[in-house]
């Protein structure tokens, strides 16, 4: 454990490292969450009502700033694994003494949270600015829990198709197509409230769901049962997504041919 | 002139044929990108079957504001890809060998690449023209007219703001904010923005001449809103070159040895 430590705290040295950098990244959620907020700022005002669907427009953009900052901070693993696996980098990293998927695992952690932390901070303060206070402290640590599952899912995605490039020349589109998946179905620019309740369904039933709206919804409106519920079924999908991951895994590296050296 | 115009021609077959060489790949990232489009699409058609009227702005508008968006982004990757990496290829001094050509200097290095995803985006904004129920002869015109000169905005702006590595020496992540913000505030309504903000979307970040002023135009021909797409596109190419070329003056040479291919 001592060595994926190191790995977290090599990666997360490396990000803080260069913070102009760190927050110019950061300033993209300052766009975002300004659009946002004249978007739904106008859509509550012409529904005429404080409320949709049970959150009033402060909880809407709190709930936008949570989704934004896990898309926005969560590391692009996919494409650096396809990259290591078509160039035959992966051979330097497999000849070391630790697990590659727990190594990119504890890489990816120490590359997000410093990110995830300053698109927090910043879009924060501007949210806070436009809309008002953010959500009670109660429900932030329940919030966390399904941040972290939701995390933990993007990470099982991302290796899946990172490891395809072991049988795909292309890889790109998958990410792409999954991306718009979490956009849609996981309820990153609309509440899966607002939605009509034929697709609520449908979104609840697949993974995506677990990997943006159920911390973001958490934490504007912290309810015991519905984290008790969300937290399941998100534990189920994760153990689902590993259990994938760790078997293509081993499949993609029978498949491997590393020439020369 | 003509003999620019058949160097252009001669350099997007060549391209096109390195492309091909590629062909599954080719294939995979265009239909993958069509098919990434229409997701997305679908949060806007979610939204406005919640709220048919954004101010005046529907479902309608979104559908064409999108297509002429997406047509004009992948017609810039298909024609002139370099647009998207020119500040890394200025902050590493690789303009070393479009310098030692008889050919202009930006006209060439823009060229000289092909987004094959781009085939893809430009294939699905006439599809999204199509469905927005909206298709006629002189409206598909007018669509024509109006991707060119988008795509014309679009590649200055790209330019300009690229350019600025002549002077900061990298500029990566601040090139990669100010094309999204275009992108990002191209494919929402321009309705939900006030006074101040929608003179910055024309003069500062062009993006009313990515989206809503070209979606005008094709649901209404008017010789004003004519004029002002060809006063934007000319505005900000010019921009585009005087800034290119001022900075140009300032480069200093990589010393690299390279092989372009």
């Amino acid at each position: 454990m001592k060595k994926y430590l190191a790995i977290f705290k090599i990666n997360l040295l490396n990000n803080l490292a260069y913070p102009a950098e760190l927050i110019t990244r950061a300033l993209m959620i300052l766009i975002f969450m300004w659009i946002f907020f004249q978007l739904w700022a106008v859509a509550f005002s012409e529904s005429g009502t404080g409320f949709l669907s049970g959150l009033s427009l402060r909880e809407a953009i709190w709930y936008f700033l949570l989704a934004e900052t896990l898309e926005l901070g969560r590391p692009r693993l996919a494409r650096l694994i396809s990259e290591q696996v078509k160039d035959g980098s992966i051979a330097y990293l497999l000849n070391k003494p630790y697990d590659f998927l727990i190594y990119q695992l504890f890489a990816g952690l120490g590359e997000s949270l410093p990110r995830m932390a300053m698109l927090f901070l910043l879009g924060g303060g501007l949210v806070w600015a436009m809309a008002g206070p953010p959500p009670g402290i109660s429900g932030w640590p329940l919030a966390a829990i399904l941040l972290a599952g939701a995390w933990l899912l993007h990470f099982c995605f991302n290796a899946l198709i990172g490891l395809a490039a072991f049988v795909s020349e292309e890889v790109a589109p998958f990410e792409w197509i999954y991306q718009k998946f979490t956009f849609v179905l996981g309820g990153m620019l609309i509440p899966l409230d607002f939605y009509p309740v034929w697709l609520q369904s449908i979104s609840k039933a697949l993974p995506f769901a677990y990997m943006m709206y159920a911390p973001a919804r958490i934490f504007v409106k912290p309810e015991w049962s519905h984290f008790l519920q969300l937290l399941s079924n998100q534990a189920g999908w994760l153990v689902l997504m590993g259990g994938l991951l760790i078997l293509a895994y081993a499949r993609g590296l029978r498949r491997l041919a590393i020439n020369g050296g | 002139m003509m003999r620019e115009l058949r160097y252009l021609v001669f350099l997007w077959k060549m391209n096109l044929s390195a492309a091909m060489e590629y062909r599954a790949a080719f294939l995979t990232q265009s239909i993958g990108m069509i098919v990434n489009d229409g997701i997305y699409f679908i949060t806007w058609m979610i939204f406005f079957d919640r709220f048919p009227s954004v101010r005046g702005w529907t479902l309608t508008d979104m559908f064409i504001a999108f297509g002429i968006s997406a047509s004009a982004f992948g017609l810039a990757g298909m024609l002139f890809g370099n647009a998207f990496n020119l500040g890394e290829i200025i902050a590493k001094g690789r303009l070393d060998y479009y310098l030692s050509l008889p050919r202009p200097t930006l006209l060439h290095v823009l060229a000289s690449r092909m987004v094959p995803s781009g085939m893809g985006d430009f294939l699905y904004g006439f599809i999204s023209y199509f469905a927005s129920g909206q298709l006629s002869l002189d409206g598909l015109g007018r669509f024509l007219v109006g991707i060119l000169l988008a795509t014309t905005v679009f590649i200055a702006f790209l330019v300009t703001i690229q350019s600025l590595a002549f002077w900061l020496g990298t500029g990566g992540t601040f090139t990669a904010l100010a094309v999204n913000a275009m992108i990002t505030f191209a494919l929402y309504p321009i309705t939900i923005f006030n006074q101040a903000a929608k003179v910055v979307l024309f003069l500062v970040i062009p993006a009313a001449f990515m989206g809503a002023v070209p979606a005008g135009f094709v649901q209404q021909f008017t010789w004003s809103t004519l004029g002002l797409m060809t006063l934007g596109a000319t505005g900000f190419l010019s921009l585009a070159i005087l800034v290119f070329h001022a900075g140009l003056r300032r480069y200093e040479s990589g010393s690299a040895i390279q092989v372009e291919v």
